[in-house]
């Protein structure tokens, strides 16, 4: 078969339509329902179908642009919203810092990086789930580890879980410790590109280790940084299984220190029978996120070099 | 074109290991007998209950021939979110189990099935918990179990301090004046515990003669003077009076643990907690009518069973509810395993729950339905609670005094909560 | 100079060996846990190492309803999202790499902008789809979802875009189908980074839990997720228990990532990266 062979969406089709067909049904029409729920009052407690009378029943249960007022004008949304932010505050910079860390250590030209490679992604493997139950132990005040160890040295550890001003910093913790090696495995990936004769034109100059990382690491890796500031920014807006397992206690922890956005939407939608209002608040945060993407891609000129 | 050719048998592959599934969901069961899907949170396979459960599944088998029960137990947390996605895509159990809170949203969204005159006779059941499940002058469930709270007591530290019992007389301050003896006997030892939780605090209010909304249920009523005196009080066992310990006190040790554990004076909880402390408490306790302020008030917690309005079986679903809910064989085998409280006035069956020990003065379970309130209604339960609960979050760490939380969360509930 | 080589090279064990004891002693705890008998869980001083370990925990376990079969699920389910979710997506990114066509470059963005949706609240709006088309409670329900993935498709589209024509040019001389060129030429040299991708389809479907629960409505199809979940509810303070389920849950993927690491030897590579 020639090169013409491999013109025309005639030829592409058939490699396409699985996939097609996946993102139609599985992403596209699902978002396209949500959006239509989000104009109307419906429980989620009563019968709905989707290919039997569905845009009937959303005309005859619409509230126009009520559950977005509502929400914007509620103050627990600004208070979840703010939650977000704070833990986006504590994690993001440590979590850079962690994961290139560890990028650094597994591309190092040592022997046994094999190891760190293995240990730094153990728990990424494991389920929230799992990964919750753990530290709920971990931080349990009196008989975990972790206060019996800062014991040791006199220092009696806080309350964690249970109290409110550190109920976020445990989460925080909790997902450093979940996402360090995910995200290293991307900054890894950077590092790899990196065409090694710039290091070996930098040490024939004398260019010292902290140079070379200065000059040529950081700028030529500050794309790849980027793409790891936006996806762990997106992923942070959509703070949530930790939180539901180790908060779930109580109204979204102490004093509704963890109530995040997810959160919200998943109480609203399974707790409080508001299935439209909390279609609404999805779409916020859609929308939030959105924003918060594009104002980086725009920022993104001013940091990341292209140049070199 | 040999391409295309491969390409589409790749295709129709996928299409065909798929296709089998959509079969398999169009199948319908036999048509001998009935079979009936049941499901609940409560009674779960490894404990006592869910042993009596599969005991009165089989009786009624037994009973009804034609009739199978094919039973699903699933844990309270995530019973709700499974029990709300089959309700919308019509795939609800013939019965399942609601709590209260829960019923009345089901109740008003049409989800369930009007089993009024399906139910055969009902006068056995406890009058009180009977309508709890009427919706709108319409029965949409049977109650299954039931239980209230009380006041349960260490004899052991009541007797080291040389203090009398606590009697059905008692009331808040008495609780202040044996805490503060009982504390007196040592370090890590503590008078009462009563946690300030929704419950707890439109009961409290009651006994403070107050109350969260009006008598006709039309409006919320939460910043009253004596309802902000009553939260006040509650929290002032922790702040002020010093005879409740507080979360920091009790370092991720739970409230039952500290009862069990011998260093707990008084504290105010369920009736289910029978079971575990007639097993785990070294030491002998009992039961009283929790105290009031200014008057009594108790309150019950009770689970139903109801019908899904899908149910192609109405009234062999209807038949199995009332069966597993108030029948004598069915809640002979309840007591038996300790199973809460059955929701009906057989005398034996009551009998036969009486002469359980301990606690010594089982009659107290009874007597505190003298004085029961009905908590706080509303299609937006789950949410009302919600709310409530994180206004008296804010006055339990001190955020913001009684007066001034619940006059802002008399705001929120006008504003957020339909009634 | 030899001197400060040294100390450049203790600091990096240092830090080195810190990250993973951190990265790692969650995973010995929890192994510690599962082996204590309940006893021993609530003990101040606490038992770093338990002093009489026992495999009660983890026998209570398996003789609970419903975890070897949530196990089986979930297998099933990692597996078939495995296998639709490579192939489908491969199919995909060599369509939009290798071949011309009109609508390509747009068709590609619309993938990519649902790869940009909260996935956490679409889930009614999937159940509701999954149940016109008969799929609820079924193990299909959660391996169709698990296996498009947008990123896969953007990643195998960077992969292939690197390999050049002259290849299918040189299969097309000697008669090869498009076809065949896709499985005997494209599939191999994208080796890394379906292994990969094969490792983040297998993990997301494995731990998922919000999904499962509720797409699968019979306990019969649980994965083991819900079950752990369940188990935390039931069993609150029975850590030993508890962490030995979480440990089973891990130990598979574990197996699968050692098995495949090399595949990771060069990172993942999603960024478009430029230098």
């Amino acid at each position: 078969m020639s090169i013409q062979g491999r013109r025309g969406l005639r030829v592409a089709l058939p490699f396409l339509l699985p996939s097609l067909l996946g993102a139609a049904l599985f992403a596209i029409l699902p978002i396209i329902i949500s959006l239509l729920l989000s104009i109307t009052s419906w429980t989620g407690m009563s019968k709905v179908k989707i290919t039997d009378g569905f845009l009937r029943f959303v005309a005859e249960h619409s509230v126009g642009w009520d559950n977005f007022a509502a929400i914007l004008s509620d103050q627990e949304f600004w208070r979840a919203l703010s939650h977000n932010l704070y833990f986006i505050v504590l994690y993001l910079p440590l979590m850079l810092l962690f994961s290139l860390t560890c990028a650094l250590i597994i591309n190092a030209p040592k022997r046994g990086t094999g190891i760190y490679r293995v240990v730094y992604y153990l728990p990424v493997l494991t389920s929230w789930v799992a990964g919750s139950l753990i530290w709920k132990w971990l931080l349990s005040p009196v008989y975990g580890p972790i206060n019996n160890f800062l014991s040791f040295f006199g220092i009696e550890g806080p309350l964690w879980l249970q109290s409110e001003v550190w109920a976020m910093p445990s989460i925080v913790i909790a997902s450093i410790w979940k996402d360090m090696g995910f995200y290293a495995m991307v900054i890894l990936g950077g590092l790899k590109s990196i065409n090694i004769e710039y290091y070996e034109a930098a040490r024939i100059d004398g260019a010292s280790p902290l140079q070379m990382f200065q000059r040529i690491t950081l700028p030529l890796l500050s794309s790849v940084l980027f793409y790891v500031t936006m996806l762990s920014m997106i992923n942070a807006f959509q703070l949530f299984p930790q939180v539901m397992v180790m908060t779930k206690e109580g109204n979204a922890g102490p004093n509704g220190a963890t109530m995040v956005m997810v959160e919200r939407i998943y109480k609203y939608a399974f707790r409080y029978g508001k299935m439209g209002y909390a279609a609404a608040y999805s779409w916020i945060l859609f929308v939030i996120i959105m924003a918060f993407t594009y104002i980086q891609k725009r920022g993104e000129k001013r940091w990341v070099n292209y140049d070199v | 074109m040999k391409t295309t050719k491969n390409v589409l048998s790749l295709v129709l592959i996928l299409v065909l290991s798929i296709l089998p599934i959509f079969a398999a969901g169009t199948q319908e069961a036999g048509k001998t007998g009935v079979t009936l899907k049941l499901e609940q949170f409560s009674g779960s396979d490894a404990t006592l209950s869910g042993k009596a459960l599969r005991g009165m599944i089989a009786e009624f088998e037994k009973q009804n021939p034609t009739i199978k029960v094919a039973l699903q137990t699933i844990g309270y947390d995530d019973y709700f979110t499974q029990l709300q996605s089959k309700v919308v895509g019509g795939n609800a159990a013939d019965v399942f189990e609601l709590n209260y809170e829960n019923f009345v949203a089901y109740a008003s969204e049409g989800a369930l099935a009007n089993i009024t005159s399906l139910l055969g006779d009902t006068s056995g059941f406890n009058d009180t918990a009977f309508k709890a499940f009427n919706y709108q002058g319409v029965q949409y469930g049977v109650p299954n179990s039931f239980s209230n709270v009380v006041l349960f007591y260490n004899k052991a530290l009541f007797d080291q301090a040389g203090i009398a019992y606590p009697t059905e007389t008692w009331t808040w301050k008495d609780i202040e004046v044996a805490s503060k003896k009982i504390m007196n006997l040592g370090k890590n030892i503590w008078g009462f515990y009563r946690p300030f939780s929704f419950h707890e605090f439109y009961k409290g209010a009651a006994q403070n003669g107050g109350s969260l909304m009006s008598a006709d249920r039309k409006t919320f009523t939460v910043n009253t003077a004596e309802n902000i005196e009553a939260a006040s009080m509650m929290v002032g066992w922790q702040k002020d009076s010093k005879i409740m310990p507080t979360d920091a006190d009790m370092a991720g040790m739970g409230d039952w643990d500290l009862f069990k554990s011998g260093r707990l004076g008084m504290i105010v909880t369920g009736i289910w907690a029978f079971a575990d402390f007639s097993a785990n408490c070294p030491f002998e306790w009992d039961i009283t009518i929790e105290p009031g302020n200014v008057k009594k008030a108790t309150h019950f917690f009770s689970n139903s069973y109801v019908v899904s309005a899908t149910s192609k079986y109405p009234a062999e679903s209807a038949k199995l509810a009332a069966f597993l809910a108030g029948s004598k064989e069915a809640t002979k085998l309840r007591v038996e395993a300790s199973w809460e409280l059955p929701p009906v006035t057989y005398p034996e069956i009551i009998e036969s729950y009486l002469s359980i020990t301990p606690p010594q003065n089982r009659e107290a379970v009874f007597a505190s339905l003298d004085y029961l309130v009905t908590p706080p209604v509303s299609i937006q339960q789950a949410e009302m609670t919600a709310i409530i609960q994180s206004y008296l979050d804010q006055i339990l760490s001190g955020k913001q005094s009684a007066k001034v939380a619940l006059d802002a969360c008399q705001k929120e509930l006008e504003a957020k909560i339909s009634l | 100079m030899m001197f400060k080589k040294h100390i450049n090279t203790v600091l990096y064990h240092v830090v080195a060996i810190l990250l993973g004891v951190m990265a790692i002693v969650p995973f010995l705890w929890m192994l510690s846990t599962s082996l204590k008998s309940s006893g021993a869980l609530l003990v101040i001083p606490i038992e770093w190492i338990p002093k009489e370990p026992t495999f009660f925990a983890y026998k209570r376990l398996f003789a609970l309803t419903g975890i070897v079969r949530s196990i089986g699920n979930s297998l099933v389910v990692s597996t078939g999202a495995v296998v639709v979710g490579l192939l489908s997506s491969s199919m995909a990114a060599f369509a939009f790499s290798k071949i011309r066509f009109k609508g390509s470059g747009f068709l590609f963005m619309m993938f990519i902008a649902s790869m940009m949706l909260p996935s956490h609240v679409i889930f009614i709006p999937l159940y509701l789809i999954m149940n016109d088309l008969h799929l609820v409670d079924t193990l299909f329900a959660l391996i169709l979802p698990y296996s498009f993935k947008a990123f896969a498709v953007f990643m195998l589209r960077q992969q292939m875009m690197g390999i050049p024509d002259a290849y299918l040019d040189a299969a097309a001389i000697d008669g090869a189908s498009l076809y065949r060129s896709f499985f005997t030429i494209f599939l191999p040299l994208c080796k890394t980074a379906l292994a990969t991708l094969a490792i983040i389809l297998a993990m997301d479907a494995w731990n998922d839990y919000l999904m499962p629960l509720v797409l699968m409505t019979s306990t019969k199809n649980y994965t083991l997720p819900i079950i752990l979940n369940a188990l935390s509810g039931q069993f609150k303070t029975s850590y030993d228990l508890l962490m030995a389920g979480a440990l089973i849950s891990v130990i598979p993927l574990l197996i699968i990532y050692i098995a495949a690491q090399r595949y990771f030897a060069s990172g993942l590579q999603v960024g478009g990266v430029k230098g």
